[in-house]
């Protein structure tokens, strides 16, 4: 019976190999970090730096999300409700932490904290520092239990109906925040306060921006390293499989002996988690002042338009359209750049037309055999194009006019979503990944030769 | 392309090997199921010896797939039991059915269509593994070696179904009758003991029933397993299966080797009326 594990046990495996798989990702998060942190950030200016952190927390809320929406196929539209949970227990323990600590509530910030780096002098690493990533990994952990709780009705629930539960979760938190009492300013008011509500004294509406600011290019980036770095490796083992099997047809799976129930609790977990994480980094974030609507389901739909617009259950999709999603806002604020991008967007549609007429006519019988399509790359420069061209069309038409592109991104997004649900209902990437070659995919094909293909029998 | 290659069995042998595990007989009492005032299954028995080859037909609606549903727990009977050897499996969850040795197909194929194909057989392997999910996303040291068991097992299940050409495709992309041969190799790799197959013939031409006769015989011979199968092709069952169960309205109305169920006049009726 036992004949897996025996067949198992004849494949070599030694303790050195086992150690490096645990350490490496570790070693290039830190590096990658660094690398960020104290390269590429100081040589670019404040703005793009910022805009390269935000870019960084969608990444991990993003990939977060699509371990349950697309892994487990649970469509769940109450993700910022973890974000929210994980940036004020997170933003809670530190502030509050800090005080029992220092005395105060500013940051004691490290080599690697802060947004705009660490004064001169700084230790490579703080009391302040370790406080923030324990705090983080807090934030993160009470989000997972709430991950369990929103989970467990999924086991009754399905599609729409654990939608509303979702949301309805979401809009808990929300509420809930909004009823606490507002922020302790000071070590008397702290003391004055009875105990248990120190915790809970974050802002209520009027929002929790005192949290001290930590959060640096070297956090984040290692952050979405480590995550990204999960959400392969569980996508590629047989827990993924399993998860990825509820998605795929849940009768199916429970008969072929997964335990549906078990790992849509996890997937729930999971995708909490990390969540709660990149809420906790978002909290001690420069500038950025934690407030309920964070918990609302406008911010989960931003992430769920990231999930989808990457491709449900594509980890590197869902990474670059977090990307595009969060810059292409700021992109719109600044027409000017934009319309620079139509001069890159012409030479790219003519190529993309050479290529489409080359290509020759609509897929032959052989074509279609092989799964192969020709057009495939041109449609896809010609495709890219027409979006660069239109973007930058939009932006010298709104300078002309005088309007604000920023204010209607809401707008832009819902046409963008809707182009792309009629042209490409799979998302960027659909189900694939970036290292199944999915960019490689058609430049193959389209170089394939002309007859006789390959597996035509 | 031969649907089933005995050499390639051969060579997978040490492979394969233990991947179907018979020796209990499915024993079932009694059941009954209904839903409710239509008694869809009335006092369901069937004993299922040891690498035997049974079946289980009856006319459109008469609760042949009821039946399948009530021993892989899809369905909860209201009485009667399900064991294998001395295992009850009334009141176990499907997944745990499986994990008890009762694996099945589906009379809608229900493949994991995304996945590729070596996907699915691999995840079939999933109950097996006794690696934990820490282990999994630190990549353990015997996690890497389940998963090149796994990896071992699913190739030599493909190449044995002859799906190993097309392992990277995805299940929804093949054509039917290899989505059918799949489903088998998927169920076979959860190492059953009981082999249920509903319909495996459905939609299939003359050259592709032919082909699965061979096929279901072979994968009793070689992997041990009893299997029973519901079909509607009365070539398939009178060849293949060693006795059969009559189905109608729910109810068993005649049991025997296929030459006692072809003269049993209640079977004759049931399919083609009363004179």
């Amino acid at each position: 019976m036992a004949s897996l594990q025996d067949r198992a046990k004849l494949f070599p495996s030694s303790p050195v190999g086992a150690a490096w798989r645990l350490c490496w990702p570790i070693l290039v998060a830190l590096g990658l970090g660094v690398l960020m942190q104290l390269v590429v950030r100081p040589s670019i200016d404040a703005y793009s730096s910022t805009q390269i952190l935000n870019i960084g927390i969608a990444i991990i809320l993003a990939v977060s999300l699509t371990i349950v929406n697309g892994f487990t196929g649970q469509f769940s539209i109450g993700h910022a409700g973890f974000l929210a949970v994980g940036g004020y227990v997170a933003g809670s323990i530190a502030y509050y932490g800090s005080f029992a600590l220092f005395g105060s509530g500013g940051a004691k910030l490290g080599l690697l904290s802060g947004l705009y780096g660490a004064p001169a002098g700084a230790p490579l690493l703080s009391t302040g520092d370790l406080l923030f990533f324990g705090s983080l990994l807090a934030g993160g952990l009470i989000a997972a239990l709430l991950g369990v709780a929103v989970g467990l009705p999924s086991l009754r629930l399905k599609g729409d109906y654990l939608a509303i539960v979702t949301l309805g979760f979401g809009e808990i938190v929300r509420v809930l925040i909004q009823q606490t009492p507002q922020v302790l300013m000071s070590k008397e008011a702290i003391e004055e306060s009875p105990a248990w509500k120190v915790p809970f004294s974050v802002g209520g509406s009027l929002g929790f921006g005192n949290v001290p600011k930590y959060t640096s290019h070297f956090w984040v980036y290692g952050a979405v390293v480590l995550t990204l770095i999960f959400a392969y490796r569980l996508k590629q083992s047989s827990t993924g499989r399993a998860l990825l099997s509820i998605r795929e047809d849940e009768i199916a799976a429970e008969a072929m002996g997964v335990r549906t129930t078990y790992y849509k609790v996890w997937g729930f977990v999971f995708a909490a988690f990390f969540a709660g994480i990149a809420g906790g980094l978002y909290a001690h974030t420069l500038g950025i002042a934690l407030s309920p609507n964070d918990a609302g389901f406008q911010k989960s739909f931003d992430i769920i338009i990231m999930v989808v617009l990457g491709g449900l259950g594509s980890i590197s999709g869902a990474a670059i359209a977090a990307a595009i999603v969060t810059y292409l806002p700021e992109l719109l604020r600044t027409p000017a750049t934009l319309e620079k991008f139509a001069i890159a967007g012409v030479p790219l549609l003519v190529v993309g037309l050479a290529l489409y007429a080359m290509a020759g006519p609509a897929r032959s019988d052989a074509e279609k055999k092989s799964g192969r399509d020709r057009r495939a790359l041109p449609r896809f420069l010609i495709g890219l194009s027409v979006i660069i061209i239109g973007l930058s069309v939009l932006a010298f038409a709104a300078r002309r006019f005088s309007i604000n592109l920023g204010e209607y991104r809401l707008i832009i997004y819902a046409l963008a979503l809707i182009v792309m649900m009629i042209t490409r209902p799979q998302g960027l990437l659909g189900v694939r990944e970036l290292w199944d070659g999915a960019l490689y995919r058609p430049i193959r094909d389209f170089f394939a030769p002309r007859v006789g293909l390959k597996g035509g029998a | 392309m031969t649907a089933f290659s005995h050499a390639s069995m051969k060579d997978s042998a040490e492979v394969l090997a233990g991947v179907g595990a018979g020796g209990d007989p499915l024993i079932v009492t009694d059941v009954s199921k209904s839903f409710g005032g239509l008694k869809a299954v009335q006092n369901f028995r069937l004993n299922l010896p040891p690498r035997g080859l049974y079946g289980l037909i009856g006319p459109n609606g008469a609760g042949k797939t009821t039946c399948f549903n009530l021993l892989t727990g899809v369905y909860k009977p209201d009485q009667g039991q399900v064991a294998i050897g001395s295992r009850s499996l009334v009141g176990l969850r499907p997944n745990q059915i499986a994990a008890a040795g009762l694996a099945r197909t589906f009379q809608n194929i229900r493949l994991f269509g995304e996945l590729s194909v070596v996907e699915n057989v691999k995840l079939a392997c999933h109950l097996r593994t006794t690696h934990s999910m820490a282990g999994a996303v630190l990549r353990s040291a015997w996690q890497r070696a389940e998963e090149a068991a796994i990896r071992e097992r699913a190739l030599a299940l493909l190449q044995v179904f002859g799906l190993l050409d097309r392992k990277d495709e995805s299940a929804r992309n093949l054509p039917y009758g290899d989505q059918r041969r799949l489903e088998i190799a998927r169920a076979l790799a959860t190492g059953p003991k009981v082999l249920l197959l509903d319909e495996p013939a459905a939609g299939m031409n003359p050259q592709e029933k032919k082909d699965l006769r061979k096929l279901i015989r072979e994968v009793r011979e070689v992997f041990g397993v009893s299997i029973l199968l519901i079909e509607h092709d009365m070539g398939v069952v009178m060849d293949l299966c060693e006795r059969i169960t009559v189905l109608d309205y729910g109810v068993v109305i005649a049991e025997g080797t296929p030459g006692e169920i072809q003269k049993n006049p209640k079977v004759i009726e049931a399919y083609l009326g009363k004179e």
